[in-house]
């Protein structure tokens, strides 16, 4: 408030010098000289007082106001004016603009001394930082949504496209299609809700690796983000509805150090540029030769404790993210089987491909450092704003 | 499959260290999940008992002298009951250290110096209940002295090794032994199948009436003394988690751990008829399995049967009437091969799955069966048993087929060339004949190897020997493809959208119990048929979801103190097929939809509903227009329906006060819902130049009646041609409007294109303005003027 009535001052005070602006010189007798003198004089001294006792711009704006301003001890004294004789007045006008000229000066003078001292006792002033603000009115994606969309980004980075399938699938595409006919052992550990004799809820996303192939021609590189379902009690390391990543690569020369390449890349994009990656044996029906995917602990850097027991040497406690093993499985992968090309119109001569599949919870509870999957379908409040 | 490292290391020579073997071991592709450490034990030899004689001042201890080899002895007093002079015994000796931390030191026992300890299993960490009572008994044949840790590696881990479903042959100590041997480079020590031939089955007769038995072995062994088992065989199985009950019966079960051949003993004499048939079940069919449940049996099983009825549950559990028992005086053994399909249906069908059964569903080789018989013949000689021939029906084992790798086919899977000689040096330490004669080499999988068929099964299995490692990272140039991401690229910026507004996204469950939709039709609403899971494990998972509502309110009222509350979910949701004479099974249906939940705060509604239509106006590129409408969850007076362009695409609307006192929830609380595939593609928005003359600001207050439309008004005034912007900012109802009436103030930007507007321009638009809402809507002006 103190320098915009400062600044308000400022403008009248030019207001006032335009005003005066073609004012003739003037005689005067020397009698009414002396006493308009006098006069002046005391006025200028009561000024000089106001001004002096002015601590801010408002009590200067008072003064102005007071002395200079329309009503103000000025304009009395320039009516006075008119009781003068005619030949005095021009004199008398004169010594009076000589003595608003001084006072208006003075007025600038003691302006810029209150503003000075404003801005000085501002920048004294303090505000507590910590103290918060209105709460930001900012949401958060699910740590799920979160990894599909890192996925989706690198994959989408070297061209591959995101597809989207359905969650209640046919069992010839959940099985058969993927070389898992029935009671096949392999259908261990993919145990299925059933809607219908033919109709499961998929227990991963690979079945919409044969809905893409058998709708568009190779070559072909799909990822696909969504959720799977198992026939589990939800437990720390299980939920029935979960949420995997499946990728796929078919077309002519296509081999396994592409898969190794694109896994490699996607791991240290999630887990961090240093991130190593192991590929061992396994077996996966719609896949041969079939590989584990092991990354190598970023919590721990493969070493299976963690830095900071590793300063107080106490070698004994294992790092919480890969058990003490230093890496940690992070799915499957493989070279798509030959049956499975057969079965969607490739010809497996022509063409080859590779296929993984990984969970994305269980990617986030690896960068998160999280123990029990189901948080993830707690939505407690803050759990998402917290790891986004 | 437990793994104790002592058992494997009888076929092969292993690193000292158990970390190289579980090392190995992962990468040959079979991963150790859990590695079992054993307590450090010392200081136990083999003993024999030279006197017995009882301690002079105590009735319950008795006194021992033992020979301990080199010529020294141990006096030792023990509390015993199973001690005899003669008997071979493990001695703990001073500075022994035992399981549970306990150390033998010397102490007088009522007067004599003890010079030791004789033990049971469970001091060395065996399973107690599982050995004698009191004292282990060894056999004499162990030399006295024997360090008795050393000679049954009682201290080496025991592995719980992962074992793929396609690899049954490594489903044993002995398969998982030659892996090692290969990938080591060092021999394999196959145990011995030796027997004496004394006779022949020709007494027993076999009749296959099941296409799915594909081989029958049987050979009968006689003389055989029921009695405890050798200690190593005990304590072998013991460690691989295996009771120990009588040496025939932990013979059956030795082979199959061993070799990975299930077997089955007949007691002879109480096979009726001795004429086995092996026949599918009949349904209804009653039999009592060794385990002594009566079960019940329909067409999925196979049994074998003797002239009396069922008794074997074949490739699952054998049957109590033919039980080997102490006054077993004959066994026939049974080694045979399965379909593995039809095992594995049968086990699920009679919920009992067994060591024999995990194994049999895996489909074994046929050439297995008589190994493994003849292991446990030459097994049940050991134990005095007299041999007879073996008999065979069924199927002859054949080899493999032989596989032909043409030139290329190892680079184009694996991406780099694995030389001849290379491959010929793996394939043959796995026990593939390779022919490199032809054109092409030429592989033959050895007889366990019935998983490797085509040329891309023995390429994993070059690659699984010369290591994954050896791959080369190389990342790949995709081709342009027809398929694109518009899909998932929908349903990522819908989200993000939601989340910068301030919403929090939630997961959750898609199937649900009957008591959400129930709740739901209990308040009134209406809502499809939720698609029924057939086979849940419990009822919390029986139905599927029909809304993302139900867990959004249950969400909004568990977190009662976090207000305002805004969250969504952006998921499928499903409704039962509905029966339709034109198909013929009519299909589930399955949408995406996205809700979202608005509770506490100012005008939860309204907050809600600028949201969703900026969420709209952002990935549709168009304003949506919003209209009265009515959906099941929301109130029906208070909902809107929303439309991009003539397409429905959501609603959004005050929760259903039936519901909101249901889930008790404020009845304040707003709920949206997208139908994320009726959404427009994001259309362009053409660009509106600025006039670059001043705009008018002029407020507009008018009395209508209680239903019109802010909307419709907002309609009526942007049909006058100067307006650029209409905007309801006030209403009100009350007495001074009157009954059935309200007050609705807009603000009306008005401006031209071609000139700065005068007063009297102006007021001519805002007259015609008035006049168009008078006759539209009844309305009557209030008050006027520019803003305040
Ligand atoms: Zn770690």
């Amino acid at each position: 408030m103190p320098p915009e009535r400062g600044s308000n001052t400022r403008k009248k005070l030019q207001n006032a010098r335009s005003s005066r602006i073609g004012r003739s010189h003037l005689h005067m007798t020397t009698t009414g000289m002396t006493e308009l003198e006098a006069t002046l004089a005391a006025l200028s001294a009561r000024f000089d007082e106001a001004v002096a006792n002015a601590s801010d711009a408002r009590a200067l704006d008072d003064a102005r106001v007071a002395f200079l301003g329309r009503s103000g001890e000025v304009t009395a004294v320039r009516r006075a004016i008119g009781a003068l004789p005619p030949a005095e007045r021009p004199t008398a006008g004169k010594l009076i603009n000589a003595a608003v000229e001084t006072l208006e000066a003075r007025l600038a003078q003691a302006l810029a001394r209150v503003e000075d001292a404003a801005l000085a006792r501002s920048l004294e002033d303090t505000i507590d930082v910590t103290f918060p603000g209105p709460p930001a009115s900012l949401g958060a994606l699910h740590p799920v949504r979160r990894v599909a969309i890192d996925v989706a980004r690198y994959f989408t980075r070297h061209g591959f496209a995101v597809v989207l399938g359905p969650e209640i699938e046919t069992d010839a595409n959940n099985f058969d299609a993927l070389n898992i006919p029935p009671d096949h052992p392999a259908r261990e550990g993919l145990d299925s809700f059933y809607l219908r004799p033919d109709l499961v809820l998929r227990t991963h996303t690979s079945p919409m690796q044969v809905r893409a192939m058998r709708t568009h021609p190779a070559p072909i590189a799909i990822i696909v983000p969504g959720k799977a379902y198992r026939r589990d009690a939800n437990d720390a390391r299980h939920l029935f509805m979960f949420h995997q990543v499946e990728g796929l690569m078919v077309g002519p020369g296509i081999h396994f150090g592409h898969l190794k390449g694109m896994l490699v890349g996607m791991c240290r994009e999630l887990f961090g540029a240093s991130t190593d990656v192991r590929f061992r044996p396994s077996f996966f029906p719609f896949t041969e030769p079939s590989a584990e995917i092991d990354v190598k602990c970023p919590a721990c850097a493969g070493l299976g404790v963690t830095a900071v027991l590793r300063q107080a040497q106490d070698d004994n406690v294992q790092c919480r993210t890969c058990g003490g093993s230093g890496w940690f499985e992070l799915g499957g992968s493989g070279m798509v089987h030959p049956s499975v090309l057969r079965g969607v119109g490739y010809d497996p001569a022509v063409v080859t491909g590779w296929a993984f599949g990984c969970g994305l919870e269980r990617v986030a509870m690896k960068q998160h450092d999280m123990n029990d999957i189901r948080a993830f379908i707690e939505n407690a409040p803050g759990f998402a704003e917290g790891l986004a | 499959m437990r793994v104790p490292l002592a058992w494997l290391r009888d076929y092969v020579d292993l690193p000292q260290s158990p970390d190289e073997t579980v090392a190995r071991l992962a990468t040959l592709g079979f991963p150790v999940d859990d590695v079992e450490t054993r307590p450090a034990l010392t200081n136990v030899v083999v003993g024999r008992i030279a006197t017995l004689e009882p301690h002079p001042n105590a009735d319950r201890l008795q006194l021992c002298t033992l020979d301990v080899g080199a010529g020294a002895t141990l006096l030792i007093a023990t509390a015993a009951t199973n001690v005899a002079a003669g008997q071979t015994v493990p001695v703990a000796r001073i500075g022994a250290q035992l399981a549970g931390g306990l150390t033998i030191a010397p102490r007088k026992m009522r007067g004599i110096d003890s010079q030791g300890m004789l033990i049971s299993a469970e001091e060395v960490a065996l399973p107690g209940a599982w050995f004698e009572d009191g004292i282990m008994q060894l056999e004499p044949t162990i030399t006295v002295g024997t360090d008795f840790i050393a000679h049954f590696r009682l201290t080496e881990p025991v592995l719980e090794v992962d074992v793929t479903p396609n690899r049954p042959d490594a489903l044993s100590i002995v398969g998982l032994a030659r892996e090692l041997a290969a990938s080591f480079g060092v021999p394999l020590r196959e145990p011995s199948s030796q027997v004496q031939y004394d006779g022949d089955t020709e007494d027993a007769r076999v009749t296959i009436e099941t296409l799915d038995c594909k081989r029958f072995v049987f050979q009968r062994v006689s003389g055989v003394r029921i009695r405890p088992a050798p200690a190593w065989m005990r304590v072998r199985l013991a460690l691989a988690g295996q009771r120990p009950l009588n040496n025939v019966v932990d013979i059956s079960n030795f082979a199959m751990l061993e070799l990975g051949q299930p077997l089955h003993f007949f007691d002879w004499d109480h096979v009726a008829g001795k004429h086995l048939i092996v026949r599918d079940a009949k349904d209804g069919e009653r039999f009592t399995t060794l385990d002594g449940q009566e079960r019940t049996l329909d067409e999925r099983a196979i049994v074998t049967a003797d002239e009396a009825g069922p008794t074997s549950l074949a490739g699952i559990m054998g049957g109590q009437r033919s039980e080997v028992g102490d006054a077993t005086a004959e066994v026939l053994i049974e080694a045979a091969t399965w379909t593995g399909p039809r095992i594995r249906r049968a086990s699920i069908a009679l919920k009992l799955r067994t060591e024999a059964s995990t194994r049999f569903e895996k489909s074994l080789p046929l050439a297995l069966a008589d190994i493994g018989a003849a292991r446990a013949a030459h097994l049940l000689e050991q134990e005095g048993g007299s041999v007879a021939m073996p008999h065979a029906t069924g199927k002859p084992a054949s080899a493999p087929g032989w596989v032909g790798l043409t030139p290329g086919v190892v680079r184009g899977l694996l991406g780099f060339d694995v030389p001849d000689d290379e491959t010929e040096r793996v394939l043959v330490s796995l026990g593939f004949a390779v022919d490199r004669t032809g054109p092409e080499l030429r592989v033959q999988p050895p007889y366990w190897r019935n998983d490797v068929l085509i040329p891309a099964d023995v390429v994993e299995e070059i690659a699984r020997m010369v290591g994954y490692d050896r791959v080369r990272a190389e990342v790949p140039a995709v081709q342009p493809q027809a398929i694109d991401s518009a899909e998932f690229d929908r349903e990522t910026e819908l989200a993000t959208i939601c989340a910068g507004l301030g919403y929090t996204e939630a997961i959750s469950l898609s199937l649900q119990p009957g008591g959400v939709a129930e709740r739901w039709r209990a308040s009134g609403i209406e809502i499809p048929t939720p698609p029924e899971i057939l086979n849940p494990l419990s009822e919390d998972q029986r139905w599927m979801r029909f809304s993302l509502a139900p867990a959004l309110l249950e969400f909004a009222a568990r977190d009662r103190a976090a207000r305002p509350y805004r969250v969504f979910e952006l998921g499928h949701v499903f409704a039962a097929a509905e029966h339709d004479a034109c198909q013929a099974a009519p299909e589930p249906r399955e949408t995406v939809e996205l809700t979202a939940l608005h509770a506490g705060g100012e005008s939860a509604f309204g907050r809600l509903k600028s949201d969703v239509l900026a969420l709209l106006r952002r990935v549709t590129g168009r304003e949506a227009h919003v209209e009265r409408g009515t959906y099941p969850s929301l109130h029906p007076g208070k909902t809107a329906a929303l439309r991009a362009g003539e397409t429905l695409v959501g609603y959004v609307g005050v929760v259903d006060p039936r519901l909101a006192k249901a889930y008790d929830v404020a009845d304040t609380t707003a709920l949206a819902t997208l139908f994320v595939a009726a959404l427009p593609r994001y259309r362009m928005p053409p660009y509106v130049e600025p006039s670059k003359f001043p705009p008018v600001d002029r407020d507009l207050a008018v009395v209508v009646p209680l239903e019109a439309l802010a909307g419709d008004l907002v309609d009526a005034v942007r049909s006058e041609p100067l307006v650029r912007r209409a905007t309801p900012f006030d209403q009100y109802r009350g007495p001074q409007v009157g009954a059935g009436k309200k007050s609705l103030a807009l603000r009306i930007v008005l401006q031209s294109y071609t000139a700065t507007l005068t007063d009297e321009e102006a007021d001519a638009a805002m007259a015609r303005i008035v006049a168009t809402l008078r006759e539209r809507f009844g309305a009557e002006p209030r008050a006027a003027g520019g803003p305040s």
